[in-house]
């Protein structure tokens, strides 16, 4: 069985209280599930919803949720991508046309969106975009394939360990201020910091 | 807009307010000079506007879209530029390392790149003055270098896990290595408190324990009289009929305003100076302004900052405490049978989730994600990290140009064409082999070797030769003396270390000049510029 977490019983949510009020704010935030979307249609949420799930290997709806929710934030709100090849579209286009193709390969192999694919279809299909090797052609010309791939995981990743219930599997303490950390030697740990549990 | 100098030709104007800007802006308006400074960016208030928080303060970079080129493209942003006032000095690790002498000398020394115009004695008072001034903390004794130390205030302790897991690994080897020379505070120091080892430091520094221009050059200039204009993005350059910098046009919430000046002073950086010479192209400049050489733009330089990651049976945990503590530059300089010349520095740097996973999913050995990379963060407590800044080599090829693109201003966008070259990757293969031994003789083991880059120098490079750079010693552009660039766009080699300090210590260094020059400078004849 694969392993969950090092700190079963660790939530650094018990303690926001000692965070500064804007962290607090912030993190807090990422807990409420939004309802509706600005950029995302449903079936491209749906899409999303199934392909973040995957990257990260994580299935819980509220997490994925948060995940959704930021992207349809970063698609929407007309920041900039710090940087883009001069082939790729810009990110609102790349990550649209890419959920078409997404969709449209599905839909030509198998008559079914992505969401509904077995488990195993869907893993192929992700492996295949992220080396670049999706067919039919006819569908992918005009879709980087990688660009696409990589866009997506990472602003799903930096969603994903954004969420303080990650932190808390991960054993990352989280916020430290205006608390900082004082005992920084092997085998010290501030009282406010994850301890290990499982070791066998 | 509530202004100060509406309608009044200032003495000077300064774009941009990062680490050079806020010099310039605190040391010539402290000497009765008039002086604008306009940035892209918001006026941040720390306590307010900064968080723990990884993504958040992602806003801290420059996020406008740039077009990365070459065979090796850029990550910008965060990467490298800052944006708001402070510049990238909100959110860099405070790692304050002088330049070598070597650092001057590369042609000589080693026959590649270029010497510069100046060597370190040029620049050693005015690293001394910035040091002194935000009261950097390090060891007693530097080994490397010209400068041996000891620092204004004592090194940091404790240090970060990561840290001691560093130093082991180097005693195991032999190398030598300190407790990183840092614009952090060991100490309480003016108005402002000791570092607390939150460790956010890329995030924005929350007790102000950081220095920032920020929090430390802007404010003193702001009581010496300057006016900080913050969230107005300069257009263009404007010349007179004469071919002399007058002022600037900027953009202020939609509306365009103009800004005029007796000097005009560009401190925006690697990326936007050059963009901006070149989108101030006229009739009388039509390859854009200081640019009679063409080297506008050309032999911008990044650092290699490869990562490595090794998994420890004990924990570590990468984000205690300030993210360098403890440094090595043993490789620093031209190691002979290297096989590559010039060298690179290793810290010893933490990283929170963010960084480290999105790090560990894009590493040399592929993408990872899925099933298995979260299994991988689970263990993200188990990690250590030694990082490097490698020098690279200029060439005319990486440059800064005008993409057919747009912004939503209408200007076109920075085009950044990147590509390491052969002594720049066998340089990088040398410190990756380093970074690995250093991690196992301390316990652990070579999990992902990270490809990264960080900082940028060059585009703008100072010369005593008009033909073959764009500025003289002093950032004054050889093209028309009442436009100055001074920012890490006019370093002419990258050196091997953090460059914020060299920035600083340039800034200083042209503020001295500008103010003895200053009489000369303003009563420049009416005579037409021969270019």
């Amino acid at each position: 069985m694969s392993k969950t977490t090092h700190y079963p019983s660790y939530d650094v949510m018990s303690h926001a209280e000692h965070w500064d009020d804007h962290t607090q704010h912030i993190v807090t935030s990422r807990l409420i599930r939004e309802k509706s979307y600005s950029f995302l249609t449903t079936v491209e949420a749906e899409i999303l919803r199934a392909w973040c799930s995957k990257l990260v290997g994580d299935m819980r709806g509220e997490i994925i949720q948060y995940v959704l929710c930021h992207i349809d934030q970063t698609l929407s709100d007309g920041r900039g991508e710090g940087q883009r090849k001069p082939d790729v579209a810009p990110a609102p286009e790349l990550i649209r046309k890419g959920l078409k193709a997404i969709d449209a390969t599905c839909q030509s192999l198998h008559a079914k969106h992505f969401f509904e694919l077995e488990d195993y279809m869907q893993q192929g299909l992700m492996k295949d975009i992220s080396e670049g090797s999706a067919e039919p052609a006819s569908i992918w010309a005009s879709v980087p394939q990688q660009d696409l791939f990589k866009k997506l995981l990472n602003y799903t990743l930096e969603a994903y360990y954004s969420h303080p219930t990650v932190w808390s599997e991960i054993g990352y303490a989280g916020p430290a201020y205006p608390r900082g950390y004082i005992r920084a030697r092997a085998g010290q740990w501030d009282a406010w910091e994850a301890r290990l549990e499982n070791e066998s | 807009m509530n202004r100060k100098y509406a309608n009044e030709e200032v003495d000077v104007v300064i774009v941009g307010a990062g680490a050079a800007g806020g010099v310039l802006a605190k040391e010539l308006s402290e000497s009765g000079m008039s002086v604008v400074v306009l940035d892209a960016g918001p006026m941040w208030d720390p306590q307010h506007d900064f968080a723990s928080d990884e993504l958040s303060m992602q806003r801290l970079g420059w996020e406008e879209t740039r077009l990365v080129d070459g065979r090796d493209p850029l990550t910008m942003g965060h990467n490298n530029s800052g944006r708001g006032i402070g510049g990238g000095t909100t959110h860099f690790t405070g790692v304050f390392l002088r330049f070598h002498d070597a650092d001057f000398r590369a042609r000589t020394l080693d026959g590649v790149a270029d010497d510069w115009p100046i060597g370190y004695d040029d620049l050693a008072p005015y690293y001394d003055k910035i040091e002194k001034e935000i009261a950097v903390s390090g060891p007693k004794h530097f080994p490397w270098g010209n400068f041996h130390g000891p620092y204004l205030y004592p090194e940091r302790d404790p240090l970060s896990p990561n840290a001691y897991v560093f130093q082991k690994g180097c005693e195991a080897l032999g190398i030598r290595h300190v407790v990183a020379p840092l614009a952090i505070l060991s100490a309480p120091f003016e108005d402002r408190p000791p570092c607390i080892n939150r460790g956010f430091c890329n995030q924005g520094c929350m007790p102000n324990a950081k220095f920032s221009t920020l929090i430390v050059h802007i404010p003193k200039a702001m009581r010496a009289g300057a006016e900080v204009l913050p969230n107005c993005m300069v257009t263009q350059v404007m010349t007179d009929k004469h071919g002399r910098a007058s002022g600037v046009t900027f953009v202020h919430e939609g509306k365009e305003y103009v800004q005029k000046a007796r000097l005009v002073i560009l401190s925006a950086y690697v990326v936007e100076t050059p963009r901006l010479l070149l989108n101030s192209a006229n009739g009388r400049y039509p390859s854009g302004l200081a640019n009679s050489s063409g080297w506008v733009g050309r032999g911008f330089m990044t650092h290699s900052s490869h990562d490595v990651y090794a998994k420890f049976a004990e924990e570590v945990r990468l984000y205690k405490g300030t993210p360098v503590l403890a440094t090595t530059q043993d490789f620093y300089e031209t190691m002979p049978d290297a096989g590559f010349v010039r060298g690179y520095t290793l810290h010893a740097h933490g990283a929170r989730p963010l960084a480290f996973v999105k790090g560990i999913a894009n590493s040399q050995t592929g993408l990872l994600w899925g099933e298995k990379l979260r299994q991988t963060a689970l263990d993200y407590n188990f990690y250590g990290r030694v990082t490097m800044v490698g020098e690279v080599l200029p060439h005319p090829d990486n440059r800064i140009t005008l993409a057919d693109e747009k912004d939503d201003l209408g200007l076109p966008r920075a085009k950044v064409t990147f590509s390491f070259g052969e002594n720049d990757r066998r340089l990088i293969d040398h410190a990756v082999v380093k970074m690995g031994q250093i991690l196992e003789a301390a316990g652990g083991k070579v999990e992902f070797v990270v490809p990264d880059t960080a900082h940028l120098m060059g585009g703008c490079r100072m010369g005593a030769n008009p033909d073959e750079s764009v500025v003289n010693s002093y950032g004054q552009t050889h093209d028309i003396p009442n436009l100055f660039i001074c920012d890490a766009s006019i370093f002419v080699t990258s050196g091997a270390g953090n460059p914020t300090n060299t920035v600083m210590a340039l800034a200083a260094r042209t503020a001295d000049y500008i103010r003895k020059q200053a009489a000369q400078l303003f009563s420049l004849s009416e005579k037409p510029i021969h270019v």
